[in-house]
């Protein structure tokens, strides 16, 4: 019954569009990653050249080169930004959809005048968009390999191959916890777009605000892949800082820059341990979910405000 | 006052008074609000110390006989960036959502068609929506921006001077005018839409092409931002030598320039970073040289409007004066 419950919500997603929509979008934005990498490749070769130019005209030596460190997949690091700032939002579209679209469409109500449990029914639709957003990664998982091939001009090799891999499922993990948020927001609320709004609202909180809190990133700052250190030395931070590994989105950009190594190293055991408040949200959320479903009224249709 | 403003004053009374009765528009409001006095708050705790640091400067030199003390280059209102920038990304939503709930509300209560048919123009519906939510921004704006400047006061240890109070106000006058044309984007693309929730993912995938993506790619592409701490700070490069190097990346630099122009947040950004002092080469500039340095700004914080007033007055005049369509 999952895998019925989980088929006719791809097969509905697909009829909408909203597959192919998510699918587009993700994508382009991989291939935006891979030209906006390229591009700082070219940048920094030739403000480089320049600078070794100007700076022997004058006499100087020349500086060290601050490309040589940098490493083959990190021409993907915008990917770290475009994830959890579009991967997210269309995630929460996709959670939303899979639960809003049963409540107007009287699919839930029919569902359950069946002997469907409403764990089985959550199951399915957790496996629906678990699925959905699989696809869609692995899609963007070729288009950033291509892209690896073409700006490096050599082929991926297997280990780099082994490391967007590990990049993918971490992403697809961070996505399916907002798929979650999207169907919580449905399930507790009374309208479509309120549903909507309070998951924005939460993807505001967890994308912006709590960084800030925690780390003291600016907003705005939260949107450049290479961010300048900031001084948390105040008294306020060493008291927030304690929850920064609780920062999902933070613990996601440190993760992904070690896979993708454009972060310092560290030990393995901490980086994986880096992804355990991002599992364990989406343990509590499936958890929400489910008391927030075993309560919910299908015969009630979801309307503006 | 005649009839006209009349019916434009109450519309906009009516809108003012939904809105503030939207329990996501509250639930919104607090986050803005609450993120801004927290992200000033923690701006203002360092800058107590450095308040406190320059004042035993100027006690120890006026006790030493000291006769030119340098000018303090603390300025309380850069202490407001977290206000501008919370004000650029979440204040956008609210305005979306306010554009959004002027046209659903009307339409689930079936009043917009009623409003249609009664002696009211279409140019006197949207002035009169427009009106209501300029003044829930307004609003919004100035509680904002008093919480800010109180908290830089009572915790930076500083408060703002006149001068400082006049560009406050403009920087204020900015912000309405940014979140007014996304007020417009949420109830343009709303009463576009047969599904008054597709309007809404409309306005916001625009609010994301507008507010986060075309500025981030702009910053993103500037050769500086290339290595952490500068690209050309780590080639030992002065402003000078960085001058002389982008010559020769001028069509790069153009098209980034020109991606960063397309942006109407990044023009809000730059005009209010000016004004409350956020970057160091205008806080020495005067308002009239402020203004004068800005006017590329001021002109597309002028015409975005302008554009989005008039395609607000265009979806209000097809509006149908009969109920057609899906009320989600």
């Amino acid at each position: 019954m999952i895998t019925t419950i989980a088929s006719h919500q791809i097969l509905a997603l697909r009829r909408q569009r909203v597959f192919i929509a998510l699918l587009g979008i993700l994508l382009a934005m991989t291939a935006l990653a891979g030209v906006l990498g390229w591009s700082s490749h070219r940048t920094i070769v030739g403000v480089y050249g320049e600078a070794t130019r100007l700076l022997a005209a004058q006499g100087q030596p020349a500086p060290a080169n601050p490309f040589t460190l940098k490493p083959t997949l990190a021409l993907l690091s915008n990917m770290v930004i475009y994830i959890p700032l579009i991967g997210a939002l269309l995630a929460l579209v996709l959670g939303h959809l899979s639960i809003a679209d049963d409540e107007a469409g009287g699919v839930g109500r029919l569902v359950f005048s069946r002997r469907v449990s409403r764990n089985t029914y959550l199951a399915g639709k957790v496996t629906g968009a678990a699925a959905v957003l699989a696809v869609i990664l692995a899609s963007s998982l070729v288009v950033s390999a291509t892209s690896v091939w073409i700006v490096n001009r050599t082929v991926p090799t297997i280990a780099e191959l082994g490391r967007l891999g590990l990049f993918y499922g971490l992403s697809w993990l961070y996505l399916l916890a907002f798929a979650l948020i999207g169907m919580i927001a449905v399930l507790a609320t009374r309208s479509k777009p309120i549903a909507l709004l309070s998951a924005m609202g939460a993807w505001l909180v967890i994308t912006f605000v709590i960084p800030q809190f925690t780390s003291g990133l600016r907003p705005t700052a939260s949107l450049n892949p290479i961010i300048d250190p900031v001084s948390t030395s105040q008294t306020f931070f060493k008291v927030t800082s304690k929850a920064r590994p609780f920062s999902v989105v933070e613990q996601y950009k440190t993760v992904s820059g070690r896979i993708l190594e454009t972060a310092p190293s560290e030990p393995m055991a901490q980086t994986i341990a880096r992804t355990l408040p991002l599992a364990l949200l989406a343990i509590v959320l499936i958890a929400i979910a489910a008391v927030l479903l075993s309560h919910h009224d299908f015969s009630r249709g979801a309307g503006d405000e | 006052m005649n009839d006209s403003a009349r019916r434009i004053l109450t519309l906009a009374k009516h809108e003012y008074r939904a809105a503030v009765r939207s329990r996501i528009l509250s639930v919104l409001l607090g986050i803005l609000v609450s993120v801004t006095a927290v992200s000033v708050f923690i701006a203002s705790v360092d800058y107590r110390s450095q308040v406190a640091d320059y004042r035993a400067y100027v006690a120890s030199a006026q006790a030493g006989g000291v006769q030119r003390i340098a000018p303090s280059p603390l300025r309380p209102l850069s202490l407001l960036r977290g206000a501008t920038e919370y004000l650029e990304i979440i204040g956008a939503v609210i305005a979306i959502t306010l554009g959004y709930l002027t046209i659903a509300r009307e339409r689930t209560n079936r009043t917009l068609t009623l409003l249609r048919s009664r002696p009211v123009t279409a140019g006197e519906l949207a002035g009169g929506s427009l009106l209501g939510a300029v003044g829930i921004i307004s609003t919004l704006v100035v509680v904002t921006g008093t919480a800010g400047v109180l908290l830089a006061g009572l915790v930076g240890n500083d408060w703002i001077n006149a001068a400082q109070a006049v560009r406050l106000g403009l920087a204020a006058v900015s912000a309405v005018i940014y979140m007014m044309v996304f007020y417009c984007v949420g109830a343009v693309a709303t009463a576009r839409s047969k599904v008054a929730a597709s309007g809404l993912m409309i306005a916001l995938g625009i609010w994301l092409l507008v507010v986060l993506i075309i500025p981030q790619l702009g910053d993103t592409l500037d050769a500086d931002n290339q290595i952490p701490g500068g690209l050309f700070k780590a080639l030992g490069l002065n402003r000078e030598g960085e001058t002389q190097i982008l010559s020769h990346f001028h069509t790069y630099e153009t098209t980034r320039v020109g991606i960063e122009e397309a942006s109407f947040a990044k023009h809000y950004e730059r005009f209010s970073f000016a004004m409350t002092d956020v970057l160091d080469k205008y806080r020495e500039y005067s308002l009239s040289q402020l203004l004068h340095e800005k006017w590329h700004d001021i002109a597309w914080l002028v015409v975005y409007p302008l554009l989005a007033l008039a395609a607000l007055w265009q979806s209000f005049r097809h509006q149908p004066t009969i109920p057609t369509g899906d009320l989600q």
